[in-house]
């Protein structure tokens, strides 16, 4: 079925945490906000380093990443995205992006008017605040990133971006049974991960020499959650994802 | 600069084994290892495992041949 405008909201009020957390105005206020949905294929820049957006993109399907260009096509990738994610957030209050935001699979966003986004939050400080805490949550895993880039082994790195992305997703109804769609290649995880594609293939080899993961055919498959998650120190406590799954 | 190389075998985790110690004026600059099937399409390229004073990089480096592997070491090192 094609993503719909009424898809994109209730996609933006999962990301706020739920209906349950929103007044029947809130709600109505979200569900006639003007967003527009469009599909894109896979890397295709939404928007660019130096770009002055006017609007925001709610990711409806697909993955994304934020990521920046250094010299020699060097790539660095900050953050992952899935569905209910907006990267660009920032854009509704820094007006020139620092960093690029693409799509790594087709994908569907929903874009939404910053004067729409303003209105709503002006209109509605509880949004607003639920909204200060997802950048803040974005800060927690920065965070969390920068430890995995100048401290964790290669197989250590990808296994705690393994589970973080598995716990996520989860939150998010979009995986079960420790397992999910990974659309990301070797580049990819190599780019996120500061690792040359060399390791990160190594590190897959040993992950599953140690029967720890399976990736295949954009799938990854985790046999054993608590032996990867010790393996790594994962301690999901900086998702602060206890409001979706409470 | 010239650099010859000496043929080593590197333990790597991996079945990369078959590698090269690079030396430059009697002094190790990098270690080289042959990337073996397991990397399908980069199989038989030659991966700077190991790099020290200006020929490294932070994100390791393949090359098609032991010339080109050659090159950018020597490049990398008079340019540092």
């Amino acid at each position: 079925m094609a993503p719909t405008p009424n898809h994109s909201t209730d996609m933006f009020i999962r990301k706020l945490g739920g209906a349950a957390r929103l007044s029947d105005e809130e709600r109505e206020a979200i569900a006639h906000l003007p967003v527009t949905v469009r599909p894109l294929g896979p890397h295709q820049d939404i928007v660019r380093e130096k770009d002055r957006p006017s609007q925001c993109c709610l990711l409806l399907e697909g993955w994304a990443c934020r990521y920046q260009l250094l010299s020699e096509g060097k790539r660095q990738i900050f953050s992952f995205h899935i569905p209910g994610d907006i990267p660009d957030l920032q854009s509704l209050h820094i007006r020139v992006m620092d960093h690029n935001v693409c799509t790594l699979s087709s994908a569907v966003v929903a874009f939404i008017p910053h004067e729409a986004l303003l209105d709503l939050t002006a209109a509605f400080p509880a949004i607003a605040a639920i909204l200060w805490r997802d950048t803040l949550v974005d800060g927690a895993v920065f965070r969390a990133w920068m430890t995995g880039l100048g401290r964790r082994t290669a197989c250590e790195a990808v296994a705690h971006l393994f589970c973080e992305l598995y716990l996520k997703l989860q939150a998010m109804g979009l995986a079960r049974d420790y397992a999910y769609r990974l659309p990301l290649t070797q580049l990819d995880l190599g780019d996120a991960l500061g690792l040359s594609n060399v390791h990160v293939n190594r590190t897959l080899r040993e992950l599953r020499g140690k029967d720890l993961i399976t990736l295949h055919g954009g799938t990854l498959e985790i046999y054993k959650w608590q032996e990867l998650a010790d393996s790594c120190d994962f301690d999901p406590a900086y998702l602060h994802l206890e409001r979706r799954t409470a | 600069m010239s650099v010859h190389l000496e043929p080593v075998r590197v333990r790597t985790g991996s079945d990369d084994t078959e590698g090269h110690l690079v030396f430059a004026a009697d002094l190790l600059v990098a270690v080289l290892v042959r990337l073996s099937d397991d990397h399908e399409e980069d199989a038989g390229k030659w991966f700077l495992e190991a790099g020290f004073d200006g020929a490294d990089d932070p994100v390791k480096p393949k090359f098609a041949d032991l010339d080109e592997a050659q090159e950018w070491i020597r490049r990398r090192l008079v340019g540092h």
